[in-house]
């Protein structure tokens, strides 16, 4: 099956008299393959939403190869455009104009039946106050207006960027089964947040963006997999002996409050007869998986250092990606640059 | 067409655009309340009142010109020599003025249509042209700000259609709204001097005139609303046509002016847009050149150049065309964020 979303080599520089060049993507790919929901991760400014304007023919790209649904971007966008519903950044309406009109107009212009505003006003939560004005709506709501629009054309491609963005417990819920939904009606989502649990729970994939470049694409579990140092938590009467004991095994143990870390476990059996044998009776013995977050602070080298405030572009520069298609995940990890702790 | 269904659905749904129609009756009404509450049909004896004077008027006029040709001759009598002639009794030849005094230059609170649906007309032009610009400024810039263009393009991604849509949505909407009001208006006026005043001398040449007027009129308003929206369009905002015209102003109108009458520029007025303007609306505008007569003292030179109503609408028609085009160059290629 082709690719409903490839980029390849993206490039965008932004010009301005006073603070001249800026490389926002540099030679970025992506590849959404059809009925992924596809999580689209950076820090802030590294890029994402420019990535998705040009995607969208909203910015004009200095260089690279863009596809949506098989069309070339943004040639042959008007093509496909009625089966892409997106959100860029918050999107803004006019206040005067309640959300019933907003989305009529909108379905109007894209010849879309009107009687779709209700069904996509229904779903996001909107319908009882669809007759108010957009002026009085709070930022949730205003957000939940934004994915009604991008809904509105029954897309074969969603394109989402922070569709939580201001959305209450309850609305970050409702939107995760909305788009597991979609995902099981056959739509491609592709996905941006910063709320890394929640991409954790829906994506089935993601891509890494930092300062412009990809330091990270696959399937969440084989991403994470990459990060899986097989350390296990331990807890046990007396942690300093069993450091010792474990040591004295071959295991890397350490020492933690009321717990141990042990790495390089590929049995943990042998942890618990170790200290077993030794009259140590375990108390809990846990695998600890790394997390989307920890390997997104890692791979994009956002972790920062305590009490040193971090500036947006203090992150990882990648190299520039390989052009056989390989992804190296180790690339450029480290090259922080700005804070020396 | 749906696109320009929503689009005059967003354009009259737009504040300033609403605001600006209340004026537009607001004035209308005080004018035409004032006008017919101090306005009242003559009285029988008030015309015939009026006419005697404008014929008496028409007298003197009469009387005066033939005594200038007498002192030219030489036969004027002593007890008038007294008297002001101009040198050149073509002067105050009543045969080539351009009106004789009427009868209706004689009614007090009268209200003849006739006199002064000239006036009121260019009044109503000048609030349309006024209403378009900052129509067709407001709207696309808040329509770019706002991110609304953003939006459209999501949905529409041509950006030639989506501009074009606007603009033509834009221009139909001023002009349709123009031709209602100027209808309206003038028909009320008519109406009033029928009802409470009177008609005045409405024949063939007066309704040419007045219609030749209203065109040109509806055409300055059709190309102040393209210019508003080009200059906001390449500015990305309202206020960048708002600036622009403030600037050109200043800068050219006043500034330049004063250059060039301190270089001694010759005829500096053909260089200025407020003169093709005037020429375009009035079908001739006639302006002074103080070089032409440098050196000429017997008052046999003519100092004055007249700029015609073709020439101008071609200044004006070319400039509005070259900034829209520009327009449409720059946003076909722009980063919209
Ligand atoms: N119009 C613009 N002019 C100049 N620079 C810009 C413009 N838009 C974006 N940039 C720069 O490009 C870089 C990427 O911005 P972008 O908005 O794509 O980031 P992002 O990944 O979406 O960030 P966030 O998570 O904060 O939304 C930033 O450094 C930003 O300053
Ligand atoms: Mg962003």
């Amino acid at each position: 099956m082709s690719a409903v979303i490839e980029i390849e080599g993206l490039r965008k520089t932004f010009h301005s008299l006073r603070h001249g060049r800026r490389v926002a993507v540099d030679g970025f790919d992506l590849l959404v393959e059809p009925g992924q929901i596809h999580g689209f991760l950076g820090p802030n400014g590294s890029g994402k939403t420019t990535t998705l304007r040009a995607l969208l023919g909203l910015v004009r790209a200095d260089a690279g190869r863009m596809t949506v649904l098989g069309a070339r971007s943004p040639e042959q966008l008007p093509r496909v455009s009625g089966r892409v519903g997106a959100i860029v950044e918050s999107p803004q309406f006019f206040g005067n104009f309640t959300a019933h009109r907003t989305l009529r107009l909108l379905a109007r212009a894209g010849g879309v039946p009107v009687s779709r505003v209700d069904e996509v006003l229904t779903q996001v939560g909107l319908y009882d106050r669809g007759h108010e004005r957009v002026k009085g709506y709070s930022l949730g709501m205003k957000q939940r207006l934004a994915v009604a629009s991008a809904l509105l054309k029954d897309p074969e491609l969603l394109i989402l960027d922070e569709p939580a963005n201001g959305l209450d417990p309850a609305g970050i819920r409702e939107m995760r089964d909305l788009m597991r939904s979609l995902a099981a009606a056959g739509v491609t989502v592709l996905v941006s947040s910063h709320i890394l649990a929640e991409i954790q729970l829906i994506c089935d994939h993601v891509t890494i963006i930092s300062r412009g470049r990809r330091v990270a694409a696959g399937r969440v579990d084989e991403v994470l997999a990459g990060f899986d140092r097989h350390e296990f938590l331990v807890r046990v009467a007396e942690p300093a002996r069993a450091v010792e004991l474990l040591g004295a095994a071959g295991l890397t143990a350490t020492a933690h409050d009321d717990h141990l870390t042990v790495a390089d476990v590929t049995d943990p059996t042998l942890v618990s007869r170790t200290l077993g044998e030794q009259g140590l009776w375990v108390g809990e013995l846990t695998p600890l998986r790394p997390d989307l977050e920890s390997v997104f602070l890692e791979l994009t080298g956002t972790a920062g250092h305590p009490g040193v405030p971090r500036q947006v572009d203090d992150s990882v520069l990648p190299d520039r990606p390989t052009r056989d298609g390989t992804i190296d995940l180790d690339a450029g990890v480290g090259e922080t640059r700005g804070v020396d702790a | 067409m749906n696109l320009v269904r929503a689009e005059l659905e967003r354009l009259s749904a737009r504040r300033f655009v609403q605001l600006m129609v209340v004026l537009l009756v607001l004035a209308f009404g005080i004018t035409a309340a004032t006008t017919l509450a101090g306005s009242h049909r003559p009285t029988a004896t008030e015309l015939a009142e009026a006419q005697r004077q404008a014929a008496e008027e028409r007298r003197n006029l009469e009387v005066i010109h033939e005594q200038c040709l007498a002192r030219e001759r030489g036969v004027l009598p002593p007890e008038q020599a007294d008297q002001y002639y101009p040198p050149n009794c073509s002067e105050v030849d009543p045969a080539l003025r351009e009106r004789l005094p009427v009868a209706a230059d004689y009614l007090v609170g009268v209200f003849t249509f006739a006199t002064e649906a000239r006036p009121l007309l260019y009044f109503l032009i000048a609030f349309l042209v006024l209403f378009g610009f900052l129509v067709g400024a407001s709207y696309i810039g808040a329509d770019l700000n706002s991110g609304g263009v953003v939006n459209l393009l999501l949905w529409r991604p041509r950006r030639m259609t989506v501009l074009g849509a606007k603009l033509g949505t834009l221009l139909g909407g001023v002009l349709a709204l123009s031709l209602v009001a100027s209808v309206v208006y003038l028909g009320s006026f008519w109406f009033i001097g029928q009802a409470a005043g009177q008609p005045g001398h409405l024949d063939d040449q007066f309704w040419r005139s007045l219609g030749t007027l209203w065109g040109r009129g509806l055409v300055l308003v059709v190309l102040a609303t393209a210019l508003g929206f080009a200059i906001a369009t390449l500015g990305r905002h309202t206020s960048a046509a708002l600036g622009a015209v403030a600037a050109y102003l200043v800068v050219w109108e006043l500034g330049a002016r004063l250059v060039f009458e301190i270089l001694e520029v010759a005829r500096p007025d053909q260089l200025m847009l407020s003169s093709h303007l005037a020429a375009w609306l009035t079908g001739r505008a006639e302006f002074w050149d103080n070089q032409a007569c440098a050196g000429v003292f017997d008052g046999s030179c003519d100092g004055f150049y007249a700029l015609t109503w073709a020439p101008a609408l071609v200044v004006l028609v070319t400039l509005t065309a070259a900034l829209t085009a520009a327009a449409f160059a720059l946003f076909r290629r722009r980063d919209l964020i």
